[in-house]
């Protein structure tokens, strides 16, 4: 039993941590519809800034630093390459960001090198222990740390007026412009949200129990995609839920591969796509996705 | 207008940002020429004229394993300054062609074909799908490689010098060693975690192939280069009851692992196959686990081996590259130019420097002996068998150079009988 608690609070913090990264592709296509492939390369550029400056300056100073780099570097890319487009097409927004993922990976390749940078987080590779239950440190901060989160996005989108106004613009941005919102800043704060939701995100897929920061880390951020489809695209309480479900599964898959041989080996590499799909069998337009989500 | 002004001026940044950043090949244009035709006694062909002698180097020194292949780049070439400086061979300079393929196959391929005709031998074909790429075109041109990994498929082609024996082997003699020295009783479990693919699989086979002869039984793990948070797969490991790990990766999912199953409180010996390790995982908070529990079995000396050949490669590696990273890269660059440098002599005693000379002067030799950079001489007669099947086995300790302390070399019975190829 408690084999699969762990399996399963693991799944659980895992889960939130996607649901971080796919929070971020979900904010980034309702502010401006683009299909962000460049989230990878903006959560690894977030986590570098961390790796490379906690030495000099602390960690919680290089925490922040990297947080606003990586919100930096998404309103930087929204502004000089997305808004540049000379029509907003999101199939060739879609290859642009492939295109500034390439670039960027490739620096920070060159850059990190075959090293395995340490993020140098406080918490290290201590575990707590709770009724047999045993997590890393770093996923039990990271589980409290997305819950609080998602709790200042509700806050933000619910109570605030400029949460107000994104969500007016992301329901129909015709329509928001006309009623004096701008959807210039909606979509730089969009962007800004993302980066720094991605940033949060790679500083615990850099912690412990992964080595540190590494070029493969942003490649699993795509490992949130699956989450985000089946939340259903523009949904934020989607790619939460979505993240959840995918973290979960992988975990358990993982954990209970040897009662599972019949499926094969290397099935936790299969099953967050299987489940994404079955999901869309069923609903086509994902959990919580609007039916209406189809942008041309 | 403004906006336009904004955007144009954050471009050029970016572009200014980029071509500083942009990597130059310092060897570019410095290809040798082709020239057939003989000179004094000795028939020469491709990369060899009166005065040089060209190899080459499909490296990557753009993609993921940049920073190890720049380490065995440098010592390379300081190694053939100094042969140079020392009179050459064959009365002629090598020149070494330095070209990065990025661990893109594709790229690897293309690269070849424009450097095959310039080149007498290819020194380095760093990477599993780059080589694996390369070597059927190497073959069919005759084109001696060498330093390609230790992949059990390249004891398939008559032209690849494996540097040391194969992956199969080296997990094999884990095994052994896990039976006879660390205290693995027979009907105990081992976990194999590996990357799917040339190299995880044939580490894999190795494994099992002793695990059968010595009465163990194997959970395999399945992962890609993406997974770099093992803690599934190690709860997974633990819930078996294994006694050992051993592990066909790379060294994030090393300390990934380590770190996890110290935490579970899975303290059990994990062996690591050679690309397993890296020198920075010790600074990680991983280190601590490492050195309580991991070894590795490698063909090629660490860095820190007290023996003849391995201290000349640490101390060119010392004035090539003063602040260089440490590693096994080192003495395996040092050991890779020795084997090539080995046949180019050969070649050139025989009267034969073409391509197909060197080749054949490779597999003319039975009993090299390289003053420990590998565990014993080595037979490169049979292309179909490894030159050795004896490998050093090391653990993790902070105070050796290079991360790496040697504790003996290892040729087991299922080592032994593993059949390759």
């Amino acid at each position: 039993m408690s084999y699969f608690l762990t399996q399963l609070a693991n799944g659980l913090s895992y889960g939130l941590i996607l649901g971080l990264i796919a929070v971020g592709f979900v904010i980034v296509f309702t502010s401006t519809g683009v299909l962000n492939f460049a989230h990878g390369s903006v959560l690894l550029t977030g986590a570098y800034l961390v790796a490379v400056l906690h030495d000099p300056i602390g960690f919680w100073a290089a925490v922040v630093v990297g947080i606003a780099g990586a919100a930096l570097l998404g309103v930087l890319i929204n502004a000089v390459l997305v808004r540049n487009l000379a029509e907003a097409n999101p199939g060739t927004a879609a290859i642009l960001m492939l295109g500034v993922d390439i670039l960027l990976l490739t620096e920070l390749t060159r850059r990190i090198g075959n090293r395995v940078l340490p993020i140098g987080a406080p918490w290290g590779a201590d575990v707590v222990t709770l009724g047999g239950v045993t997590l890393p440190t770093s996923r039990a901060v990271a589980a409290g740390l997305a819950v609080l989160v998602f709790g200042l996005l509700w806050f933000l989108f619910a109570r605030t007026g400029f949460g107000v106004a994104m969500r007016a613009a992301a329901a129909d941005g015709d329509t928001a412009s006309l009623m004096g919102i701008r959807l210039s800043r909606t979509g730089a704060a969009g962007w800004a949200l993302a980066g720094a939701l991605a940033a949060i995100a790679g500083i615990f897929l850099a912690s412990f129990p992964a080595p540190g920061v590494a070029p493969a880390l942003a490649i699993s951020a795509f490992a949130a995609i699956p989450a985000w489809v089946l939340g259903g695209f523009d949904s934020v309480v989607g790619a939460i839920v979505g993240g959840l479900i995918i973290g979960v599964v992988t975990a358990l898959a993982v954990g209970y591969e040897t009662q599972l041989h019949f499926l094969g080996r290397g099935l936790g590499e299969v099953v967050p796509y299987a489940v994404m799909i079955l999901v869309l069998l069923v609903r086509p337009s994902g959990l919580f996705g609007r039916e209406e989500a189809v942008r041309a | 207008m403004k906006h336009r002004i904004r955007a144009a001026l954050a471009l050029a940044g970016c572009a200014a940002v980029l071509a500083a950043c942009s990597t130059e090949d310092p060897n570019a244009g410095q290809g040798g020429t082709a020239q057939g035709g003989s000179a004094g006694d000795v028939r020469t062909g491709t990369g060899v004229t009166a005065d040089t002698i060209t190899v080459g180097m499909l490296t990557d020194l753009s993609g993921p394993f940049a920073a190890g292949a720049a380490v065995q780049v440098a010592e390379t070439r300081a190694y053939y300054e100094k042969v140079n400086a020392d009179g050459g061979i064959c009365d002629r300079d090598v020149q070494v062609d330095v070209q990065d393929h990025g661990y893109d196959p594709q790229k690897a391929v293309a690269l070849y074909r424009s450097m095959a005709s310039n080149v007498v031998a290819l020194q380095q074909v760093l990477g599993g799908p780059t080589s694996a790429a390369v070597l059927p075109l190497a073959q069919a041109d005759g084109l001696y490689l060498g330093g390609h990994g230790w992949a059990g498929v390249a004891l398939q082609y008559e032209n690849a010098q494996i540097p040391g024996t194969t992956y199969g082997i080296e997990s094999a003699n884990a095994i052994d060693y896990l039976v006879d020295e660390l205290g693995v009783a027979p009907g105990g479990k081992v976990g194999v975690v590996y990357f799917v693919g040339d190299y995880g699989n044939d580490s894999l086979a190795g494994a099992q192939y002793a695990a059968q002869q010595r009465g163990l039984e194997v959970v395999p793990q399945e992962i890609t280069p993406r997974d770099t948070d093992l803690t599934a797969q190690a709860s997974a490991l633990q819930q078996a009851g294994v006694s050992a790990v051993i592990l066909g990766a790379a060294p994030a999912q090393l300390a990934s692992l380590a770190g996890v199953m110290s935490a579970q409180g899975l303290n059990v010996p994990i062996i690591g196959n050679t690309p397993t390790f890296g020198p920075s995982l010790l600074q990680t908070p991983a280190g601590p686990a490492l050195e309580q529990n991991f070894y590795t079995v490698t063909s090629i000396a660490p860095f820190s081996l007290d023996k003849p050949g391995v201290q000349a490669a640490r101390e060119l590696y010392a004035t090539a590259a003063p602040d260089g990273e440490t590693g096994w890269e080192v003495p395996l660059a040092y050991a890779q130019a020795e084997l090539l440098t080995n046949a180019l002599r050969g070649a050139c005693d025989a009267g034969d420097l073409t391509p197909e000379g060197v080749v054949t002067a490779m597999r003319g030799t039975a009993d090299l002996d390289t003053e420990g950079l590998f565990a014993t001489p080595m037979d490169f007669t049979d292309p179909a068998k490894p030159p050795t099947r004896t490998v050093y086995v090391s653990r993790a300790s902070a105070q050796a150079d290079g991360g790496l302390e040697v504790l003996g070399t290892v040729e087991g019975p299922s080592a032994q009988s593993f059949p390759v190829g």
